[in-house]
């Protein structure tokens, strides 16, 4: 049975799944047909977009969303459009651990898309990592994982990651308080996806970390990839 | 002869045994500069800087003081750094509605052919949010009171203020670009603006080249 997820659904939910094909609607799933234009609002995040077009292209037989804090508003109307008005089998759940099992790969010296590969695939094949940890990290990122990965080229090996990236990998999705954990030595491109809530706290975060904010609506513009760039290499952390 | 440009997508700043400004469009297609930035660089130069740096370059190099916001409007975008005790801090750089932004206001002064330099500041502008719904607006006042010069005036006072909100609401400003060359701008920005000319992006890529170089340019 092909069953897909949004946002971090419980693990205990997750597991009950296992043995089925599990699709994460979040990610980037190849050429799909984009039917957002007719059902969503222009100013919708083009996350949530995806979520719908991988939902609609896909036809999961069962949908595992997360409605809870650790996703948005966005998603949990999303989750009702897609059960009322395309009858798909929606199973709604609300994330709410606070047993965090680490942030090893946050805190590694891997590429940085190579960090997001993996904390995305241990959502659906968890695994125990042994990583050299990153002491002195040159830049950090704090972001959601990006509708364009080509963001992640741009920061150099061992980048740190925060925000809900970081929760995600700790298994507690909607831990505000990790969520804006940064650390202040680090210079931290704040990224958030345009028309996403989450701005509200990239643009404070960096206002106060005096990090770079930037926002992104899809695709990597030039504006925001030389403003990346700029801010990695006068501030120190890429030549 | 090392050759700079600063190769913007409507105006081009190219620097060799002299400065010149001439329309991107009309830069022959045999100069191909040595080091420069701007929207078509990459194709028409041996090396191609980013603009922001070259902004910070320019702006270390033209401003002596420790604390500065450099901001340069350009025909579709706008950028700013921001230094503190001489070291960057932010940056910003807006291109998502270049309709509101110097090229808008060249073709408003052709179209009707008014000098920006001779009309008035307006206490209010318009909420230049996307520049076409402001170029609707301009058309809408001159519907209903037929002065075309106080629609555009008032068309640019709002992209004063866009740029003035974009930047942080600073209470002093160093700006670079053709817009430093329009009075009405630059009265329209609520702040001490200080204008730094078109050239501030070369001077910058005369900086990074001295440095990479280790010399004096030739």
């Amino acid at each position: 049975m092909k069953v897909g997820f949004v946002g971090y659904p419980p693990d205990e939910i997750m597991r009950e799944y296992c043995s089925e094909e599990l699709i994460d609607l979040d990610n980037d799933l190849g050429r799909v047909e984009e039917k957002d234009d007719l059902y969503l609002p222009k100013i919708t995040c083009s996350v949530i977009k995806r979520i719908f077009n991988n939902a609609l292209a896909l036809r999961p037989q069962k949908i595992i969303f997360d409605v809870g804090e650790g996703k948005c508003d966005s998603g949990r109307f999303l989750s009702w459009l897609l059960r009322e008005y395309f009858h798909m089998d929606v199973v709604e759940t609300r994330n709410q651990n606070r047993r965090g099992r680490g942030t090893v790969i946050c805190d590694s010296e891997l590429p940085l898309r190579r960090k997001f590969e993996l904390i995305l695939d241990g959502i659906v094949a968890p695994k125990d990592y042994k990583l050299g940890m990153e002491l002195h990290p040159k830049a950090g990122l704090w972001s959601v994982p990006c509708w364009d990965a080509r963001i992640l080229d741009l920061f150099p090996d061992g980048t740190r990651v925060f925000g809900w990236t970081r929760c995600f990998e700790n298994g507690t999705p909607d831990d505000l308080d990790l969520e804006c954990h940064v650390e202040k030595d680090v210079p931290t491109v704040f990224y958030a996806q345009t028309f996403c809530s989450k701005n509200i706290l990239a643009k404070n975060l960096a206002r106060v970390y005096r990090g770079l904010y930037v926002d992104c609506d899809g695709r990597l513009t030039a504006s925001v990839k030389a403003q990346i760039e700029a801010f990695l290499y006068l501030r120190g952390a890429m030549k | 002869m090392t050759v700079f440009a600063d190769l913007g997508s409507t105006w081009s700043k190219v620097v060799d045994t002299s400065v010149k400004i001439i329309k991107t469009k009309e830069v022959p297609l045999d100069i191909i500069a040595d080091f420069a930035c701007g929207h078509n660089a990459e194709k028409r130069s041996k090396r191609s800087v980013n603009e922001l740096i070259a902004l910070c370059e320019g702006g270390l190099r033209l401003i002596g003081e420790k604390n500065f916001l450099l901001v340069d409007v350009g025909s579709r975008d706008t950028k700013y750094v921001v230094y503190e005790d001489g070291k960057f801090v932010q940056t910003g750089w807006n291109q998502e509605c270049g309709a509101s932004q110097g090229f808008a206001v060249e073709l408003l002064e052709m179209y009707y052919g008014v000098d920006c330099n001779e009309l008035e500041t307006p206490e209010h502008g318009y909420p230049v949010t996307c520049g076409l719904i402001g170029i609707s607006r301009i058309f809408d006042e001159i519907i209903k009171t037929g002065d075309e010069k106080k629609a555009v005036a008032r068309f640019i006072k709002g992209i004063a203020m866009n740029v003035y909100h974009f930047t942080g609401r600073p209470g002093r400003m160093y700006l670079s670009g053709g817009l430093c060359e329009n009075r009405l701008f630059m009265e329209s920005l609520p702040c001490e603006v200080i204008p730094l000319g078109r050239l501030v992006l070369i001077e910058g890529l005369r900086e990074i080249w001295k440095r990479d170089n280790g010399q004096e340019e030739s």
